[in-house]
């Protein structure tokens, strides 16, 4: 028997959970926007992110949040070291085939050295407001689901002001839209790409501290999110922003509201069965505009 | 392609082929002579979805050998733990066991953590002849599997692991008895066993069954399980679950802010860290445990004693599981006096199916399938410790009811 | 004057004999392993290593011939373990026939699946093959009552009356057997026309399409043979093995393993997909009996296919093969005979011809040229 308060909370968690979802997945679109490239370690660097809030709230007792600072322009840097020094280098060719492989096993050794250094413990963060929550209209709202949608959308917006207000964004959207003519124009392409993974991976690490609010984390955790957020950037339309925005609110909504009837674990199909509905009605995506392409 | 290329591969081959061979061949004989240490296989879950309880099976077995040596040994033998990982997974632990009793010639093998590793860690066992005592396999399919080696290491079968419990609420009086009651199980056959264990008694009873959810071991988000269960404001709500699980649905339902008038969660709450793990917030909460660390057996005395010494801290129930399987398996040994692989290990099984013997959970006997002729006691957190409230005659504490609020 | 850009000549008569012998040392050696090794966990060893064998040349059925680079080549072994084991435990079938069975139902279940998946190329491809494993991960975790879920399936014993060791010895003798089928499939699409056209594909799709090769068509019959030859891997893996958990049956990371076994032997050769799979498969296997199970092995893994991903894409034997040839080799002549010092020490000597006295310009020749 379904309650309506019941279906009013799944669609607050949905729009919670979506919000989280498009940070995480706007920088696994950046990436492939960039470069035409399928990083599947970005997951796999969330999960570093998480770890990393969770060893600073273990070792100096301050509010994970605090560790952004350090790092944000850490994820960054590495981003920017990747992709000139290893993405860059392989033949344009087979590019997207072997970054495939490439980026699988960066995340094979994130994942090995996680499991190395903290042990396969399942880890949470012991947040004093962990348990504590908000009435919303009737709705009960995690405090902490809350925060973590808050920083979802601070990021967002961060993102989009420095993509359509900074002479650096338009740069960047000029190389995904069309390389060459962005380079006739006059832009440095190759400096911008690794500008711009590093932005992709920045976005990851904070959409990894977010994350760390409110789950368990396990080194093999990267798993579990890779499907979705390619699922989602798939449905929004490969390498633009606003459709993997988009296309999160819109597949965490329908997960949300679909764990009514079918549990967890048959809801999180939904993320699947849309990518294969995309790739066979409309391969380009549906929220991208004319942005997305068909790859 | 080349014939310089083939022959290149092949020579690599064979070279990968006869250094695998070799190294696999060399390999301990077991029981060697009598001065040699007694090798003893056991794999573990110590990472993955099963490490808290896997490591605290291993603490329980270290005290185990530990004891021994320091009394001299199994035997006049000192003896010998040798642990590999299976990393939670039921393949691993098939090539973990495959090892210790075919590569390494382990003289006596011990049980690994989970129902679900148990049962095929078990057939590896039972298809070498190998006595199988194991801690942690208690669901009903692990007896169902026609295996004769193997014995349960605890007092009761997980669905027998509330039965104090579905006595305690079915008998109390018409009002203040609870009406619905809302279950959660990993899909895991030890802890899907309790929950559903104390379900049918409970519907036997008459309390309405309102929600029934079952989640895969990896499962980490509870927000809707969680959501399903306020939704319902079932009275009891009752997690088949093993550790981080069972944190989880805790804490989501702590943020829904629903108030169960009982709340049994399975192993979670007897974990060391989980106080901390959810807030503090325990009071009320209760589990099923087969130990205690206040009990009276003698042997429990002095495991406490020197377990404290060691760890720095009291056992638990894992630890005394593991425990316990050592002081089995060494009752066992010191009444048939060997101790290796071959015809010793049926003399070791037939000897446990007739004789009890006396352990830090009390005297243990078992039927012809191994399963424990004993009860398991129900825990509850009051007042910060957690502590034995049923059955009547055992218990620390009295029990709190209903539940306060988080 | 010999050219260096002629191949190197031995005996014409001595190459197929020496291919031959090499042919045969090697499946002496692989058919008396379980003779040589000393106990029946390293017969288990030997088995891992053929499942492996066996999947990675499969695979390389799709990626070695047309160069799509499948992650998702678990969920079709993995499809092919339950298939074999509903079929033998629900629907009675005999083992063998529910082996066969279950391959059949899989090779019928991808040709959906390899339409949908190869109508898109490239990034998309990937994805989709991935997403494939995830989703049926879920899939057999939560229909539990069909499958067991994460309880585990248990497959009955086809040989109920064996002794274990006894039945690790056949099922080594089983999958050697399956490794010869799977080694002899693609040495025949090899050397077809078919096995042309898919070369083609692989080196220039949109090029092979315009010469009219059917593309599409040539992908999905080598995708439906490779998952056919995966599906008995996995589901002569579930009779052996005997207990089937979805997580290890549907993982990306074996799939992917499998993948890093191919790269490495060499795609593009027949045995390098087993070579790799033996030398990938020692090395763990060697690690884990050293180091036992820690999480270093994934770092290793990944640190090796970063590698060979970055250095030596077509694999590890090719490249150091190369790598040999180049030190320890004769020197191969350039196109040029002479080298250019000696081509100076040439012109010194002779005086330089006169130059030609310019044609007339002629602007009708010009332009008629």
């Amino acid at each position: 028997m379904v309650s309506g308060a019941l279906v009013f909370q799944s669609l607050v968690l949905g729009v919670l959970l979506g919000g989280l979802y498009a940070l995480l997945a706007a920088g696994l679109t950046l990436y492939f926007g960039v470069m035409r490239v399928v990083m599947i370690a970005h997951s796999a660097f969330l999960i570093l992110a998480a770890y990393l809030a969770w060893y600073f709230h273990r070792e100096t007792g301050l509010d994970p949040l605090l560790s952004l600072p350090i790092t944000v322009p850490l994820f960054f840097a590495c981003g920017v070291a990747i992709q000139r020094l290893l993405l860059a280098r392989l033949r344009p060719a087979t590019r997207t085939m072997m970054s495939v492989l490439l980026t699988f096993s960066i995340a094979l050794v994130i994942e090995g050295a996680l499991g190395t250094v903290f042990t396969g413990t399942q880890r949470r963060l012991q947040l004093p407001y962990s348990g504590a929550s908000l009435e919303l209209f009737g709705a009960r709202v995690a405090v902490v689901k809350l925060a973590a949608f808050a920083m979802a959308a601070a990021a967002m917006l961060a993102l989009y002001l420095v993509m359509t207000r900074t002479r650096f964004g338009h740069a960047l959207r000029a190389t995904i839209q069309h390389p060459e003519a962005a380079q006739l124009v006059g832009i440095q392409t190759a400096r911008v790409a690794g500008y711009g993974f590093g932005l992709g991976l920045a976005t990851a690490a904070i959409g990894g501290t977010a994350l760390a609010l409110d789950s368990t984390i396990y080194p093999s955790l990267h798993w579990r999110w890779i499907g979705p957020l390619m699922a989602i950037i798939v449905v929004g339309g490969l390498g633009s922003v606003v459709g993997t925005a988009i296309a999160a609110m819109v597949l965490g909504m329908a997960m949300s509201l679909l764990q009514i009837p079918l549990g967890t674990t048959w809801a999180q199909t939904v993320f699947y069965l849309a990518l294969f509905a995309t790739l066979a009605v409309r391969p380009q995506g549906f929220f991208g505009g004319r942005l997305a392409k068909r790859f | 392609m080349k014939p310089a290329n083939r022959i290149q591969r092949g020579m690599v081959a064979a070279v990968a082929v006869v250094a695998i061979a070799w190294s696999g061949g060399c390999g301990r004989k077991s029981g060697t002579s009598s001065k040699d240490p007694i090798l003893i296989g056991i794999s573990l879950p110590l990472t993955g979805d099963f490490s808290e309880p896997g490591k605290g099976i291993q603490r329980g077995y270290e005290a185990w050998a530990k004891v021994v040596n320091d009394g001299g040994g199994l035997l006049g033998r000192q003896v010998k733990l040798k642990f590999l990982d299976d990393q939670s997974s039921a393949d691993r632990v098939v090539s973990d066991y495959e090892q210790l009793i075919g590569k390494d010639k382990a003289d006596l093998v011990f049980g690994p953590f989970s129902t679900r590793l148990v049962v095929p860690a078990a057939r590896v066992a039972e298809e070498y002849g190998m006595l199988f005592v194991e801690p942690a396999g208690a669901a009903k399919q692990v007896f169902e599997q026609g295996f004769k080696n193997l014995f349960y290491a605890a007092p009761a079968v997980a669905t027998d692991h509330y039965n104090h419990l579905a006595k305690y609420l079915l008998a109390l009086p018409e009002g203040t008895r609870p009406r619905t009651a809302a279950y959660a199980a990993m899909d895991d056959p030890f802890a899907k066993g309790t929950a559903y264990g104390l379900k049918a008694k409970l519907e036997a009873g008459g309390i309405k069954t309102v929600v029934d959810e079952v989640y895969p071991p990896n499962t980490t988000d509870f927000s809707s399980i969680a959501a399903k269960i306020a939704a319902s404001k079932a009275d009891i709500v009752v997690g088949g679950s093993q550790y981080q699980d069972g944190v989880n649905l805790i804490i989501a339902l702590q943020q829904l802010s629903y108030q169960p008038k009982v709340a049994a969660f399975s192993t979670a709450p007897t974990e060391p860290e989980f106080a901390k793990a959810v807030g503090n917030k325990t009071e009320g909460i209760l589990a099923p445990t087969g130990y205690t660390p206040l009990g009276k057996f003698p042997s429990n005395v002095e495991f406490v004693q020197k377990y404290t010494a060691q760890f720095n801290g009291p056992p638990s129930e894992d630890e005394a599981n593991g425990y316990t399987t050592g002081q089995v398996v060494a009752a066992a040994v010191k009444a048939v006096g060997c101790v290796e692989q071959g015809p010793c290990q049926k003399k070791l099984v037939d000897w446990l199916h007739a004789n009890p013997v006396d352990t830090v959970v009390g005297p243990l006997k078992w039927d012809d399938k191994g399963r424990p002729q004993g009860a398991h006691m129900i825990q509850q957190w009051v007042g910060g410790k957690i502590l034995i409230v049923l059955p009547e005659n055992l218990k620390e504490a009295e029990m709190v009811f209903p539940k306060p609020a988080w | 004057m010999p050219s260096g850009s002629e191949p190197r000549r031995s005996a014409p008569a001595l190459r197929p004999i020496l291919r031959l012998a090499a042919i045969a040392v090697g499946a002496a050696l692989i058919l008396s392993f379980p003779a040589i090794a000393g106990n029946p966990y390293m017969v288990t060893v030997g088995i891992g290593i053929l499942n492996y064998a066996v999947l990675a040349t499969a695979w390389n059925f799709v990626g070695g011939f047309t160069g799509y680079i499948s992650l998702g080549h678990g969920a079709l072994s993995g499809l092919g373990a339950y298939a074999t084991a509903l079929l033998v435990t629900v629907a009675g079938l005999p083992s063998f026939a529910a082996l066969l069975v279950a391959a059949a139902l899989v090779a019928a279940l991808a040709i959906p699946i390899g339409a949908a998946a190869l109508r898109v190329r490239g990034a998309s491809f990937v994805i989709v093959s991935i997403a494939l494993v995830l989703i049926l991960v879920l899939v057999f975790q939560s229909w539990e009552s069909l499958t067991g879920g994460s309880r585990g399936l248990v497959v009955p014993r086809p040989f109920p009356a064996l002794h274990r060791a006894e039945h690790h010895r056949v099922f080594f003798f089983l999958f050697a057997g399956l490794l010869a089928l799977a080694l002899a499939a693609w040495w025949l699409i090899d050397r077809s026309r078919f096995g042309l056209g898919l070369k083609a594909i692989r080196e220039d799709e949109d090029k092979s399409e315009a010469l009219g090769i059917p593309t599409f068509t040539y992908k999905l019959v080598v995708f439906v043979v490779s998952a056919a030859l995966t599906a008995l891997g996995g589901g002569l893996y579930a009779l052996w093995f005997g207990d089937l958990d979805p997580v290890f049956q549907f993982s990306v990371l074996n799939g992917s393993t499998v993948v890093l076994m191919a790269l490495l032997g060499g795609v593009r050769h027949l045995f390098g997909p087993m070579l790799g799979a033996l030398v990938v498969g020692a090395g763990l296997e060697y690690a884990k009996l050293e180091y036992g199970d820690t999480p270093l092995h994934l770092v290793a893994t990944g640190l090796v296919l970063g590698v060979v991903v970055m250095v030596m894409p077509d694999g590890v034997i090719p490249a150091l093969s190369s790598l040999v040839r180049r030190l320890f080799g004769p020197r191969e002549a350039s196109i040029r005979e002479v080298t250019a010092a000696e081509l100076l020490e040439g012109r010194r000597r002779a005086p330089p011809p006169p130059p030609e006295p310019a044609p007339p310009r002629d602007d009708a020749a010009e332009v008629s040229r």
